[in-house]
């Protein structure tokens, strides 16, 4: 995969690097290459010197990371709300990756999976649980085949099973494979299936961190979030601090899709100009081709114009301030001569296809969203159609037990304000 | 029940939440949701998915209220009230959210109305009318899904009309614990269907007709029989068992034909739900399935002449030996009335028989409402008897106790539900055979018309009265109009027959 191309902030692309410290190296995937980089370091620091779980969390706060998967919700917050009561706990890993334009989770696998196998047993250890999933969508065979054998390493190192390095610390670590739902990437629809149910989201309250999977208290984290923490706890939390903003530490994978010269996974601090990886990092457009739009975060998160990225960085705030969100940080280039009623044609009927069906507002909204769209894009819907896909929208968002609503009306909103001159060429 | 329900009922005592909705203040106990808080003063706060008898799903999202304090709507199903909450149910925002939230549920929901048994007892109408009122914007083309499917003995489904509410899900697996029902697929092609290799055989399918709030489940026994807005209800206790479930018995006033039960709310007795069997217990109340007009020696004569002919053989009988058989399906009322009139008339006690089915297993419970004693009063009849200070001997099929007690006059109070007897047809035979019986029964067939008398009686909906059930508890009997309109009660024949003999 590509790398950061020049100097940052008057640092190498090399300082940038937790991720991508293995590209490029041979047998990347072994347990020997993960110690050569001071691999279970950190956990082996965290049982021999019996630090408290509570100082794991503490510190795990005081790095400002935040969740990967797209929300950005403080990791160790999360963690924080566990009860401190012994008890039948889990840690479950969301390696259900499926927004579209998002390649980041298995690019973590494909590079060492121990990355993550150590941030598990690290939170498990922080919040106490003895039992651990790694929930991996299913269609990711190969990563489901490095993330097992890299689970087997580990138990065969005495960093899984029975007693870990003599601390009297025991965790088990087990795969579960889903079926290859996007509704089953969002953490309760995950619990769900993983407790062999149909995937569909939970109604919240209760939180899976004090009712979690079968019942239990559960922190569900994203790939790369966990895989950050054995750096963290290793290199310390102002380390880490050191990239990114003040409000968006660390850095972050970003996958730069569409006719791009240099597409790919990207890891760079958090704050990083989004002009400059397009045009530097990425190469630009192919065959020089104009800048239309950029969808910043995953299908859910609003299209911003080629305008509007002009002074953009890549952090939760300054895309927030800009009207769309940082999400999985999948970022979907579109150039000039794309079609944005094709483009929200493409995102409605993925919207339609995985609603889970369970909330009234986003089962129908999705579909007659798709329907309305469809018709614009054969060229038979009407004015009022407009103002429809945007009122539709409206009382979808905020409206359901999970946000697959909210994702599915955004880009709606979103693709009609911004473009409404395409729109209104396609119709009647 | 449910869990709120229990904190409902068994938390009386505890500290209570206070809160307003709409301005009025209400105060319920800790762990009320919203929505019943609501109910509590009156105030409808419009859902589809939640029941109070089954776990809350919160997936319908039309339960929509504004509280104070919280930027984004909450679902009145899923909110705990908290001390000082203010709710705001008929917020424009909220109302807002309620009719987009029907719409939603429209958008692919078939409006065959004209055709559907559940118009005029469909939610999606009321709600329409409560909250709706716009005009519909939807120009898509409807998902189509199967209809008419045959999902168990008694249920057909239209998975088209149905709005994934999952109340029925959440029935089989809560309830009947049979989970029988999935919901498959997604999106707007989620499907409401059977689990592969079952189907709804369970003796509490009817309640899943009952809490569709849309016509998607209907019954066999009731679909395409009647408008809904002709019938009109009676409340009153089911005959079906000695549960005596609370009941609504639904009859066409203007062709005086009964076409279904549905259970009432009861918390003491049945919760929501009644069982299949019971809801059977309109058919032999209808015209068709009874007689009408009572009968000497198997010819018709009109309620004065039976009057009469009834107070002849009374008297006739003084100083000779009568039996009086009586069934358990009887009210507490008439049994005290016939003994009583009876002896007044006679001067000394009859002879009692309690004649019980054949077969019979009383003491069975199917751990849900159904009991083994398909009598409604068992209990009343054993009480009235020990408070007239009665040794009564049971008779099931084999009647010979009472014919070697070779009475002059044979009084039998025949069953109501006669199907609870299995194949009376045998006993009615045995009892023909005795010299001299005055029967008192609701059909009439060849061995009947071979009494001396025959009387038809009133059914259960047609009586004012009390049961007692299994437990001892009293279940209230509230009359209709009577089927037939001379017809004569017990209460009113007896009630004639001694005023002639005064005479």
């Amino acid at each position: 995969m590509p790398l950061m191309k020049n100097d940052y902030l008057g640092r190498k692309p090399e300082d940038f690097r937790i991720f991508s410290i293995f590209e490029g190296k041979e047998n990347h995937r072994t347990l020997d290459a993960y110690r050569q980089h001071d691999g279970y370091a950190a956990l082996t620091k965290v049982l021999k010197e019996k630090i408290p779980p509570d100082d794991v969390i503490t510190m795990v706060k005081n790095s400002g990371l935040r969740g990967r998967g797209g929300a950005g919700f403080p990791t160790g917050m999360k963690w924080g709300f566990v009860p401190k009561a012994p008890g039948e706990k889990y840690v479950i890993t969301n390696f259900d990756e499926g927004e579209p334009g998002t390649y980041k989770d298995r690019y973590i696998a494909e590079m060492n999976s121990h990355m993550l196998i150590e941030g598990m047993i690290l939170a498990a250890y922080a919040i106490g649980a003895a039992k651990s999933y790694v929930y991996i969508r299913g269609e990711f065979i190969e990563e489901r085949k490095w993330v097992e054998t890299s689970i087997r390493e580990a138990y065969e190192a005495g960093f899984l099973g029975k007693n870990i390095l003599g601390s009297g610390f025991s965790h088990e670590m087990d795969i579960y494979f889903g079926a290859g739902a996007y509704i089953c990437g969002e953490e309760t629809g995950l619990i769900s299936s993983l407790e062999g149910k149909k995937g569909q989201p939970k109604l919240k309250p209760p939180f899976p961190a004090v009712q979690g999977y079968l019942g239990k208290p559960t922190i569900v984290n994203n790939v790369e979030t966990l895989a950050a923490v054995p750096w963290i706890l290793r290199n310390g939390p102002d380390a880490y601090r050191k990239f990114g903003t003040e409000k968006s530490a660390g850095t972050k994978l970003f996958n730069l899709s569409g006719p791009i010269v240099n597409p790919g996974c990207f890891e760079l601090p958090l704050g990083y100009p989004l002009k400059r990886f397009i045009y530097e990092d990425g190469g630009g457009l192919l065959d020089g081709k104009k800048l239309k739009a950029v969808i910043p975060g995953g299908a859910s998160a609003p299209v911003l114009t080629a305008a509007e990225i002009e002074n953009i960085n890549l952090d939760y705030e300054s895309v927030a301030a800009a009207g769309s969100m940082l999400g999985s940080g999948a970022v979907i280039v579109i150039p000039e001569d794309i079609s944005m009623v094709d483009v929200l044609h493409n995102i409605m009927a993925f919207f339609a296809h995985e609603s889970c069906g369970q909330c009234t507002p986003c089962r129908e909204g999705t579909g007659w969203l798709f329907r309305i769209v469809d018709r614009f894009k054969k060229g038979t819907a009407t004015k009022a159609d407009l103002d429809r896909v945007y009122d539709i929208a409206n009382n979808m968002a905020g409206r359901t037990i999970c946000t697959l609503s909210d994702a599915a009306a955004m880009p709606a909103k979103s693709f009609i304000r911004k473009f409404a001159h395409e729109f209104e060429a396609r119709i009647r | 029940m449910t869990n709120t329900e229990n904190t409902l009922n068994a938390e009386k005592t505890q500290n209570l939440v206070n809160l307003t909705i709409d301005g009025k203040p209400v105060s319920v106990p800790h762990g009320t949701s919203v929505i019943e808080a609501a109910k509590k003063i009156g105030s409808k706060i419009p859902h589809f998915c939640w029941h109070p008898g089954l776990s809350v799903a919160g997936v319908c999202r039309l339960c929509m209220v504004k509280i104070e304090g919280n930027p984004k709507l909450q679902i009145g199903c899923n909110t705990q009230v908290t001390e000082g909450m203010k709710v705001e149910t008929k917020h424009q925002e909220a109302k807002e959210a309620q009719k987009w939230a029907l719409e939603f549920h429209l958008v692919n929901h078939p409006l065959d109305c004209p055709t559907c048994d559940q118009a005029g007892e469909c939610k999606l109408q009321d709600y329409y009318m409560q909250v709706g009122r716009y005009d519909s914007q939807v120009n898509e083309e409807k998902v189509l899904k199967p209809k008419a499917l045959d999902v168990g003995t008694e249920l057909i489904l239209d998975t088209e009309r149905c709005i994934l509410c999952s109340r029925c899900v959440r029935f089989e697996d809560q309830v009947s614990k049979t989970s029988s029902l999935g919901i498959f697929n997604r999106g707007d092609h989620s499907q409401i269907g059977l689990i592969p290799g079952r189907r709804i055989e369970h003796n509490y399918s009817y309640n899943l007709v009952d809490i569709c709030p849309v016509g998607a489940f209907t019954a066999r026994d009731f679909r395409f029989k009647c408008r809904v807005w002709f019938l009109e209800k009676t409340k009153t206790t089911c005959p079906g068992c000695s549960t005596g479930c609370s009941v609504s018995v639904f009859g066409n006033k203007m062709e005086r034909e009964y076409y279904r039960l549905k259970p009432e709310v009861d918390h003491e007795v049945n919760g929501h739900w009644m069982c299949d069997y019971g809801r059977k217990m309109y058919k032999h109340c209808n015209a068709s399935a009874r007689q009408s007009v009572p009968q000497k020696n198997g010819t018709p004569v009109d309620w004065n002449r039976i009057t009469n002919e009834l107070v002849q053989e009374l008297t006739k009988a003084r100083n000779k030996k009568v039996a009086l058989v009586l069934t358990p399906q009887y009210t507490n009322e008439e049994y005290a009335l016939v003994l009583s009139s009876i002896k007044q008339i006679l001067g000394t006690t009859p002879t009692v028989f309690i004649w019980r089915p054949e077969t019979e297993n009383p003491t069975e419970f199917d751990g849900v409402l159904f009991r083994g004693d398909h009598n409604a009063n068992t209990k009343g009849l054993e009480r009235a008897l020990s408070q007239a200070n009665i040794q009564a001997e049971i008779i099931r099929g084999n009647i010979e106790p009472l014919k070697n007690a070779n009475p002059d006059l044979t009084i039998v109070l025949g069953p109501e539900i006669e199907m609870a007897y299995g194949n009376i047809e045998n006993t009615l035979q045995s009892l023909s055979k005795l010299s001299n019986v005055v029967y008192f029964g609701v059909t009439l067939s060849d061995t009947t018309k071979q009494f001396s008398l025959t009387v038809p009686t009133k059914v259960f909906v047609e009586k004012n009265g009390t049961y007692l059930n299994y437990n001892s508890m009293p279940r209230k009997l509230i009359a209709n109009a009577p089927v037939f309109s001379q017809i004569m009660g017990l209460d009113d024949m007896f009630a004639a027959a001694l005023q002639r003999i005064e005479q």
